[in-house]
Order: C-alpha cells, then sequence, then structure tokens
C-alpha cells in the first residue's frame, strides 16, 4: 500500500518559493494537505499543535539560520521526518544535515512535482522504517535484559541446594569426613562459588547496560579500603607465593565514592594481578592525589607479571575479553570484571585505564573524586549571593545496645540516614553523607541554616522521627547535639572584620565554613570513645 | 537425628524456628543445619501454610523465602503483621532474588534481615542468635500473655 502524504507543514519565508512548492505538491499528490509557516517559531507552535506527517524546512529563516533551524525542529518533533529545501549554494549543509538525520533535500529550483512526490513518500516511509528498527532493538535489548536477570535468579536457586548441602558435608553435620573426602568437597565448593561469582557478574553485567548499576557515595578513607582489599586477598597471594603490598599515600583527603563498590573494583582488579603474576612476584596497590587533576585521587594495582601485549591493551575493558593465553590452568569467570569494573569507576565520574609494559608486568588506575564539602554546601548555606546569617552543626549518634544485628544495623543507620533528609529544608540544611567510621556507633552530621535558639525545634523533629523506627529504641541508644558554626551577629561583637566588609568571596566563606566543619566532623570521630567530650556538647546545647 | 545434642544441658526448650521455602531439599538441608546448631525446626513450602503453621507452632524465629505458591514471601509478611500473637516474630527473609530493589522493601515490610541465596551460613546464624537474643524477652511476654 501506498503510504499516505497526509499534512505536510512547509517552512517557508519567501512567499514566492512557498506557493510554488505548494503547487507542486499539490499537483503531485492528491490526498496531501499543506500548511505553510514562515517563521520557526511559528513551526515550533504548530508542532505543538498537530504532528505533520512530514516537514518541509528551509534552513534560512528569519529567525534562524543553517544548521540550528533544523536541529531546533528535530529536537522538537524527533519522530516526524524532515526534507530539507536548500538553494544552489548551501547544498554542502543540505548534505550535512542528512548525515544528522534529516531524510532527504532538494534544491529549490530543481523541483519538480514527480520529484517532489517521490521525495515525501520517501520520507515518510524511511522515517517509519528506521523508528520501528529502533523500538525493535529497544525491545531486543530489553528482552535480553530480562531474559538474563530470570536466568541468573533461576541459576541462584539450585546452586543454593548444593551449596548448602556440600557445607552441611563439610562442616561434618552428616558425620564425620576421610581427608581426602573433606579435599573433594573443598573443591566441590570453590566450583560453586565460582558458580556463583559468574551469576553474580552476569547480573552485574546486564544492570550496567541497562543503566541499573546503582552507587551510594559517602565520604570515605581510600587507605583504609585499599588495606581491607588487601587483607581479603592476602591468602590467594600467599598462596602463590606473591608479595602483595599496600602503599597508599597517607596525606590523601576523604573520597567521595560508595565504598562496597572500590572494594569490589580493587578486589577485581588484585584478584587479576595475582592471576597474571608468576609465583614469586609481587603486587603493588597505591593511592595518590591524581597529578593532572588534583581533585582526583587515583588508585593503581601494578603486578610484576608477563604483561599484555600493546595491541591486546584497549581491548581489556570489553565485554567478554579474555586473556589468550592464560598462565594458571585455572578457569577464569565470565570475562565480564574488568567490564563491570570499569562501569563502576565511570558512575563515580572517574575512569579507568591500562598500561602495560610486555615482560614486566601491568598497571590498572583507577580515578575517583575527592570528597568536597564545600561544593556541597555552597548552594544550602548561601543565599542571593550571601552566606546566610547562622550556621550549625547537629550531630546525630545511633549506637547498638547489644552486639552488632549484621545486615540488619546497617540498614537501621541507612534508615536513620534517610529519615534525616525528611527532618531538613533541603534548601537550606544537608545531612552530610555518612563518614564510614568503623566502630560499632554511627554518626550523622546534619549542617543546618538556623542558630542554636531555633535548633531545638529540628533536634526535635529528628528525635521524633528516629526514635518511631520500629525496633530501634529495644536495639540502640540515640543522641542528638548541635553546636555554633559560624555566627556573623555575635562574631562582630568580637571582631569588625567579619559581616558586610569581610573581603573574602562569597565561595571562600563556603570554603572556610566547609574546613570548619570538617575539623569539628574529624576531630568527634577521633574522640568517640570519650563520653566527657559528648557530654559537653550536649551541655553547650 | 543427633540426639547427644539434646541432652547437653540444653535449654529445656529450644528456640524453634519455621523455614518457609517451596523447595524441599532446602527445607531439609537448612532444616538439618538448623537443628546442628541446638534449634527446633518447622517447615512450610508455600505462603498460606506458613500463616497456618505460624499460628499452630509459634515459632520463635521464620526464615522466609520470597518466591512462594499460594502467597508470595511478602504477602506473608503483611499477613503476619495481622495477627497480634505472630506480629513480633522476627521473620529473616533467605531469597535468590536481588538486595536491589527487593532489599529495601523487605525491609520496610517488617522483616529484620535480609539474605541472598547462597548466603553464608556463619552469617545468617549469627543473625539468628543475635536477634533471639535481642527479642527473646519479648517472644517470651507474648507466649505467656493471652493469645
Amino acid at each position: 500500500m501506498e503510504p499516505e502524504a497526509g499534512h505536510i507543514l512547509l517552512i517557508e519565508d519567501n512567499p514566492g518559493d512557498a506557493d510554488l512548492v505548494r503547487l507542486r505538491l499539490e499537483e503531485g499528490m492528491s490526498d496531501v494537505r499543506v500548511s505553510c509557516v514562515p517563521r520557526l517559531s511559528d513551526a515550533l507552535a504548530s508542532l505543538d499543535a498537530e504532528t505533520p506527517s512530514l516537514v518541509l524546512l528551509d534552513l534560512n529563516l528569519p529567525d534562524s539560520n543553517g544548521a540550528e533551524t533544523f536541529h531546533r525542529i528535530m529536537q522538537k518533533a524527533p519522530n516526524v521526518p524532515v526534507v530539507i529545501l536548500s538553494g544552489r549554494n548551501d547544498e554542502a549543509l543540505a548534505i550535512n544535515a542528512v548525515h544528522q538525520g534529516v531524510q532527504d533535500y532538494l534544491v529549490k529550483g530543481d523541483i519538480t512535482s514527480k520529484q517532489l512526490e517521490r521525495a515525501v513518500r520517501y520520507a515518510v516511509e524511511r522515517q517509519a522504517l528506521s523508528r520501528s528498527l529502533e523500538i525493535a532493538r529497544k525491545q531486543q535489548i530489553e528482552f535480553k535484559n530480562r531474559f538474563l536477570s530470570h536466568i541468573s535468579h533461576e541459576l541462584r536457586t539450585p546452586l543454593t541446594c548444593i551449596h548448602q548441602y556440600v557445607t552441611l558435608l563439610l562442616d561434618g553435620l552428616a558425620g564425620p569426613l576421610a581427608p581426602n573426602q573433606t579435599d573433594h568437597l573443598k573443591t566441590a565448593l570453590k566450583s560453586v562459588n565460582q558458580l556463583h561469582a559468574m551469576i553474580r557478574d552476569l547480573l552485574e553485567a546486564t544492570r550496567a547496560d541497562s543503566g541499573k548499576l546503582r552507587v551510594e557515595p559517602r565520604c570515605i578513607d581510600v587507605g583504609e579500603l585499599i588495606q581491607q582489599a588487601v587483607a581479603m586477598m592476602g591468602p590467594a597471594a600467599a598462596a602463590k607465593h606473591l608479595a602483595l603490598e599496600a602503599l597508599p599515600d597517607q596525606t590523601i583527603p576523604l573520597v567521595y565514592a560508595d565504598p562496597g563498590r572500590v572494594i569490589e573494583v580493587l578486589i577485581n582488579l588484585i584478584d587479576n594481578a595475582i592471576k597474571f603474576t608468576p609465583t614469586e612476584g609481587a603486587v603493588l596497590v597505591q593511592a595518590a592525589i591524581f597529578e593532572t587533576d588534583p581533585t582526583l585521587v587515583c588508585l593503581s594495582v601494578s603486578d610484576s607479571g608477563r604483561g599484555i601485549p600493546a595491541e591486546l591493551l584497549p581491548k581489556v575493558f570489553d565485554r567478554l575479553y579474555q586473556d589468550p593465553g592464560e598462565v594458571d590452568n585455572n578457569r577464569t569467570g565470565l570475562g565480564l570484571g574488568l567490564y563491570i569494573a570499569r562501569e563502576i569507576v565511570t558512575l563515580h565520574g572517574g575512569s579507568m585505564s591500562a598500561a602495560s609494559q610486555l615482560g614486566s608486568g601491568s598497571t590498572f588506575s583507577f580515578t575517583l573524586p575527592l570528597f568536597s564539602l564545600a561544593k556541597l554546601l555552597l548552594p544550602v548555606i548561601t543565599f542571593q549571593g550571601r552566606l546566610r546569617d547562622s550556621i550549625v552543626l547537629v550531630r546525630v549518634e545511633l549506637t547498638p545496645l547489644a552486639n552488632s544485628l549484621g545486615g540488619s544495623w546497617k540498614e537501621t543507620c541507612q534508615r536513620c540516614l534517610d529519615l534525616l533528609r525528611r527532618c531538613i529544608f533541603v534548601d537550606k540544611d544537608l545531612v552530610l553523607p555518612s563518614t564510614g567510621g568503623s566502630g560499632p556507633s554511627e554518626t550523622f552530621f546534619v549542617v543546618a541554616s538556623t542558630d542554636m535558639a531555633h535548633v531545638d525545634i529540628m533536634i526535635e523533629r529528628i528525635r521524633a522521627q528516629v526514635l518511631a523506627l520500629p525496633r530501634l529504641q529495644a536495639s540502640s541508644t540515640l543522641r542528638v547535639t548541635a553546636e555554633k558554626i559560624y555566627c556573623p551577629a555575635s562574631d562582630d561583637l568580637r571582631s569588625d572584620d567579619l559581616k558586610s566588609d569581610d573581603p573574602r568571596s562569597v565561595e571562600e566563606r563556603v570554603a572556610g565554613v566547609a574546613a570548619c566543619v570538617t575539623e569539628i566532623i574529624q576531630h568527634s570521630l577521633k574522640s568517640k570513645p570519650n563520653i566527657n567530650q559528648k557530654e559537653t556538647h550536649e551541655n553547650a546545647n | 537425628m543427633r540426639t547427644e545434642n539434646k541432652t547437653e544441658g540444653q535449654p529445656l526448650t529450644r528456640p524453634k524456628i519455621m523455614v518457609v521455602d517451596d523447595d524441599p531439599d532446602l527445607r531439609h538441608a537448612l532444616s538439618l543445619r538448623l537443628r546442628a546448631n541446638n534449634f527446633d525446626t518447622v517447615n512450610a513450602g508455600d505462603g498460606y501454610s506458613a500463616i497456618a503453621m505460624a499460628k499452630k507452632e509459634r515459632p520463635h524465629l521464620i526464615i522466609l523465602d520470597l518466591g512462594l505458591p499460594a502467597g508470595g514471601g511478602f504477602t506473608v509478611l503483611k499477613n503476619l503483621r495481622k495477627y497480634p500473637t505472630l506480629a513480633d516474630i522476627p521473620v529473616i527473609v533467605l531469597t535468590a532474588r536481588d538486595p536491589e530493589g527487593n532489599e529495601k522493601y523487605t525491609l520496610e515490610s517488617g522483616a529484620i534481615a535480609f539474605f541472598q541465596k547462597p548466603a553464608d551460613n556463619d552469617e545468617l546464624l549469627g543473625v539468628i542468635r543475635a536477634s533471639l537474643q535481642a527479642g527473646w524477652g519479648l517472644g517470651r511476654a507474648l507466649q505467656s500473655g493471652p493469645a
């Protein structure tokens, strides 16, 4: 069936050209309705009111010129085919437009009704085809992702059963085992764990593909994370007689990243390094401020392995990349590890790269953003280009009563943090990211644009909300205190250089507040076990 | 079953754990492990019998799968909250489903912990013991009070 031309929107400012084109159109096609507008603004309004089956577009209009014209139209109506009417002297521009998604171009003056009809019908047809292809492609990806996600879940069920029975036997719950039986079961368990890791990678890669990979950044000490990762991988390195060493620069400030994800990336890189380094070799994990951008920290894992040939280096982050000449005769993973690792780093706003010298080793590096309190504070503690009148730091401390409830405690803290966000005014208060302290209690900080006289309202709100958490009162104690950060009105009494005639820019003053907040937080985290310290703050309130 | 465990000066009543999972093999394995760790166990294989069994047996803790026939895990969690005698039984969810999208909802629905299968046995037992210790008095009070 011949596609219907239907309604054509003609955008042409020259009345002579417009009439000619309209005439040619009506000659060629009996079923066509043409509406003509002279300006881009009229065209955009018309597209708002009605979707035509095609746009015929002159690029040079009174209110728009050249490429800008078709960009605006295509942005407004991405699914409507566009055919350009060009003059003889701007054919190059028209061809360029075709590269960018315009369906066709016609040179004014050469237009016959036959040619015009053909161009219109083909453009409509092609647009419909490419649209249905795009929809089919999206459906296919969606189907693939759902399929993989479903399969991974289904695979887990029998795997769980195998895992449970193998560990039952290994733990001697079904009777004593001979030493070689124990060995066989351990081998089986190792394979179960490998399979589990593969299923997890498959799901993660599927998530990365569909943009569903999530990171929850908080303030973290990368040195500490590196130590943790190295400790976790120590046994694997020791088994191959490798020296696994961590050398983080101790002076690195806090980083803004998801600690679980960073450990995941580090373990992936260290695991690879161990795998590709022969016995007696060395693996070194380092961290330092990134040389070319001091707002980033660079973490790297170097090994003394055999290195990666230059031609393969760009491919290592590809999905399903597997080393062609595996050293260990071990089964590898799915070839998704580095792909997922790089996706995670990218989500943090960092980047990952690999460098290698064939025969002497490889280095995998990635960057993470440094935590900048000032950047987070700027929109909150300033108003109309000025620092707010008074700023207070509220400290919310949650201490578990019994020994940790494992995942449940972590979740309690998360819910507490979620609640805190509901207790504040988002435009003038800020719940600081969790500081990731390693002690049993969790401390959250809120920077509030209020003064000591009014902060009690917020404290009461926080207490009421958090204590209403189910099971919280039975399992933990809550302490909410506040202290003054900045209050120029009272400072003025002591020093006259603070308020209106402070020579520093707003940014500098925000940085000053951020530094002050940071100092208090660091101090309070260090002095955590000191009860008296906390009492004084309590009294101060 | 190894009976020597029961005679080694254990408390008279061992905490009773209900395992709800539609996979009988996994139920069996989990029960074996729990009994070896001095817990009594009862089982249910679907959402409907989970509630019936909970009413009858009054377990001290429930290990609950999410994908279940006759009312999924979330329905079970919701229904448990409807009965005053069952509402305070701690529930640990053990599921093949992803934490993403499920963990938060699980905890909001009243469960105390979320584990993805296959879970680490020691971690799971740790959370079971911790929550029984924390909620032991509460469970007792409810049991001796009017039902």
